[in-house]
């Protein structure tokens, strides 16, 4: 093991250095946690059916909210991806914005919509909101998933399928099946999104899973029994995983740009007034109600509050942006390596790794970097952005895993051995092969972790260095007394915020994948 | 490539070193709203040159924040200076061994009711709790005047309070079962359950439903009610129990941290924190009373002078909290 370590420095040092900054400090609050005898036996009473029931309760609505996501983004996914419907570069981005926006101001903003056409929010107060918000939050995550699975369909099989057959059988009988990997896939991600988010049902009022625990933090300072509690849904996470993974250990999803498969464009026909209305009506639903909204509660009395929203938070942007950007790539350089190695030379343990801190709720995380790294000499280290930036890597460099290791599979395999014989090293291999061939999928890596990075709230809250000021800390904070044309205007700033790094991302990544 | 990764590298190293040590330096942890805390550490920056390190929380979003922070950071704490909303959240992390006594003589003249008598907190700019009402939904003859009337029939399902398990609210239920004794205020909280009591996630969300008219009145605290009239909300608020209990007032404390690192300007912090000229901001940014006499305050603002305020001794209110704890939570739940 040691001498294979050795072999590749490269993956020696980044593995090394995800189990010591990231793994070891969850392992030791862990171990802190359990091996307390005392404080253990007594939490262990305390886990009694009620917990339980909570648990299950928790996973029936993340479960609907997998289904109803996976559902209507694998809709909107064939639609967007294997039709020649119009307007749909416009659509497949416009039908991102809710992923760029916090899931408690989007549930703000539909309490309040809901209130102004019916009156009373009993309704949305209640596990429907929960399931009606978070599916609208995850539909385009499935629907990126769903899409990219079905653009990687091999286009003969389906040619082959429609000389004999109807489209109907093509879709359930052939599509369906080799795409089942992506529609577990968002599934999975889903689930684990959704069970682990607390924002949202505790500002429905909805007792779950997640606002037990927080409860256990908040009101009675039970760190013990808040992780302990946490190991159920870490433990539910990895079980969804492995079977994800067991499941789909050779399937084609997640993949960004295929190679040497050509995609195959449905036309809509007849059917295209279905397709305007069902983009037309999610696009309305999920974007333009909540918009509305916090557009009207932005600019009600004018333009004051949305010029002071500014104020507050421009001094926030460059070190937001800086470090979601520096996050999306150190994340994207920890993802690959792990996907690479896997892919090539099966060595799975460090994916394994990522996807156990993926599962680890963020307070929990949050909390394991401040147990470790909280002592003197770490200074450096826990009173830095550096902190923040650890944090990023153990939340999202499994997504940069997933998103590159498809691509890398689709390398046929004879390119690197045939450079290999020729006596060409690892490093000019990934340079001059690897990296040129996969680049789109690292760019849509980067772009997907930037997203992820500058909205993260639970674990850097807990983390961020006094005096700085990062922007979803510096919104969360001011929410809280500032009136609400005040919020809806950073929401309606940081939405642009994220929208312009983003394009301009995409502008500037299209040049540097052409000129590579 | 290499060029890029030594961007990168440069990068890390440049955001590394940016945050790193300075002595002229105190660091404040605050769970104020960072809308009206943010201002008066501003204020502090210029008057002394001392930067300023806040880490705000906020009790609105129930973020889990600061006391876990301050708790999770004991054996090396990084916090000079706990500016808390309220005085029961450091008298947890008094019970924790994480506060150090600091008597400051900037307080001398405020009361000793609103100070630890060991020094290891002291309060300054109160807030009081109140009720919110909507004044389209209820004439002003019908507004209640004691939170006793709350369980009255004519009230049914229009009185929300804000989740007592978190906040100012547990504060108020802790102050009732120290002032009613537990069988009373037990029965208390079960009349206004059976009374369709609504229990909102926050105090500004209770000042929000009764604003919107979802509700006719609510329990909320003085600023969240200021902050609805100056919104333009057609609302009303009542200090209850003026001629009973009367109304819980809540101080904002301050205390110094135990083996803080910067503990010299943790103390000209405390100093300017306990000052008449913050008093006079927070007075005028939210309605908050000030302790100190004389000091100037905008019209609106109520004044203690003219409040029946309720008895109580904040430590052992503390105290009376942990202990039903785990009641508040089986009755929000049941």
């Amino acid at each position: 093991m040691g001498r294979k370590l050795i072999e590749h420095p490269f993956y020696a040092i980044i593995y090394g250095s995800f189990v010591l900054f990231i793994v070891f400090p969850i392992v030791y609050t862990l171990g802190t946690t359990f091996f307390d005898g005392s404080s253990l036996a007594g939490n262990i009473l305390l886990l009694d059916k009620d917990i339980f029931l909570l648990l299950v309760k928790s996973c029936i609505i993340a479960f609907c909210i997998a289904m109803l996501s996976t559902i209507f983004g694998t809709s909107l996914g064939f639609l967007l991806y294997k039709t020649d419907f119009p307007f749909r570069s416009f659509f497949k981005i416009a039908l991102l914005i809710p992923l760029f926006i916090s899931p408690y101001i989007l549930a703000v903003a539909w309490k309040d919509f809901i209130y102004v056409f019916f009156n009373n929010t009993d309704l949305i107060s209640s596990s429907i909101g929960v399931i009606l918000v978070l599916s609208f939050i995850y539909t385009p995550l499935s629907m990126i998933i769903t899409g990219s699975g079905l653009s990687n369909i091999n286009s003969h099989l389906e040619e082959m399928g429609l000389l004999t057959t109807g489209l109907r059988s093509v879709v359930f009988k052939i599509m369906l099946p080799l795409m089942k990997p992506a529609l577990l896939s968002s599934f999975v991600l889903v689930f684990i999104f959704s069970i682990s988010n607390f924002s949202v049902p505790a500002f429905f009022g909805v007792k779950l899973f997640t606002t037990e625990i927080f409860i256990q933090f908040s009101a009675f300072y039970n760190h013990s029994l808040a992780i302990l509690q946490s190991a159920f849904l870490v433990v539910i996470c990895l079980l969804l995983l492995y079977a994800d993974r067991k499941h789909l250990a050779d399937a084609s999803f997640l993949s960004i740009g295929g190679k040497g498969t050509s995609i195959r464009k449905y036309s809509l026909g007849k059917g295209l007034w279905l397709g305007w209305f069902g983009a037309s009506f999610w696009f309305l639903i999920s974007v333009i109600f909540p918009f509305i909204i916090l557009f009207i509660q932005s600019f009600r009395g004018g333009a004051s509050k949305f010029i002071q929203a500014f104020d507050l938070l421009k001094s926030t942007f460059s070190d937001s942006i800086l470090l979601a950007f520096s996050g999306a790539i150190i994340t994207t350089i920890v993802g690959f390596t792990a996907a690479y190695f896997s892919e090539t030379k099966n060595r799975n343990f460090f994916n394994w790794l990522l996807l156990f801190v993926f599962a680890v709720p963020s307070v929990i995380f949050g909390i394991s970097l401040i147990k470790f790294y909280n002592h003197p000499g770490l200074d450096m280290i826990y009173a830095s952005y550096t902190i923040i930036l650890i944090g990023y890597t153990g939340k999202f460099s499994f997504i940069s895993a997933k998103l590159t290791a498809n691509a890398i599979k689709q390398i046929p395999y004879s390119l690197e051995e045939a450079a290999q014989i020729e006596g060409i090293g690892l490093y000019r291999r990934l340079r001059t092969i690897i990296f040129p061939l996969i680049m789109p999928a690292l760019f849509a890596s980067v772009v997907i972790n930037f997203i992820f990075c500058l909205g993260e709230l639970g674990t850097t809250i807990m983390v961020y260095p006094p005096g700085t000021e990062i922007m979803p800390i510096k919104v969360f904070t001011i929410m809280a007394n500032a009136p609400q044309s005040l919020v809806s205007s950073m929401s309606l700033i940081v939405f642009s915020v994220t929208l312009v790094v983003i394009i301009s991302l995409a502008y500037f990544g299209k040049k540097f994948i052409r000129s590579t | 490539m290499k060029r890029v990764i030594f961007s990168i590298a440069l990068s890390l190293v440049l955001i590394t070193v940016s945050c790193t040590d300075d002595s002229n330096v105190v660091v404040v942890y605050t769970t104020v709203d960072q809308v009206f805390s943010e201002p008066v550490l501003k204020g502090f920056e210029e008057v002394t040159g001392i930067e300023v390190r806040a880490v705000y929380d906020t009790e609105e979003t129930k973020s889990t924040g600061i006391l876990n922070l301050l708790i999770a950071e004991k054996d090396n704490p990084q916090c000079d200076v706990f500016w808390s909303g309220d005085p029961l959240r450091t008298i947890v992390l008094k019970n924790k061994d994480i506060t150090t006594p600091y008597k400051s003589r900037m307080a001398d003249d405020i009361d000793d009711v609103f100070k630890d008598p060991k020094g290891h907190w002291t309060g300054f700019s109160a807030r009081a709790r109140v009720l919110i009402y909507n004044k389209d939904l209820l004439d002003p003859a019908d507004v209640p005047r004691s939170v006793f009337d709350l369980t009255e029939e004519q009230y049914r399902g229009q009185v929300a309070i804000a989740n007592p398990l978190f906040g100012t609210t547990t504060f108020q239920i802790a102050a009732l079962f120290t002032i009613l004794g537990d069988k009373k205020a037990k029965q208390y909280l079960a009349d206004l359950k059976n009374n369709d009591l609504v229990i909102a996630t926050s105090n500004g969300d209770v000042k929000k439903r009764v604003s919107k008219g979802e509700i006719a009145c609510g329990l909320t605290d003085t600023d969240d009610a200021f902050e609805a009239i100056k919104e333009g909300a057609n609302v009303g608020i009542v200090f209850l129990d003026q001629q009973g209990i009367g109304t819980l007032i809540m101080p904002n404390t301050v205390n110094l941290i135990n083996n803080a690192q910067h503990p010299g300007n943790g103390k000209e912090l405390i100093g300017f924190l306990l000052s008449k000229e913050t008093e006079t901001t927070l007075a005028n940014s939210c309605a908050q009373m000030p302790l100190h006499k004389g000091v100037k305050v905008p019209e609106g603002v109520p004044s203690l002078d003219n409040i029946v305020p309720m008895r109580i001794d904040y430590g052992k209110t503390a105290q009376t909290l942990e202990e039903i704890q785990s009641y508040l939570k089986e009755w929000v739940e049941n």
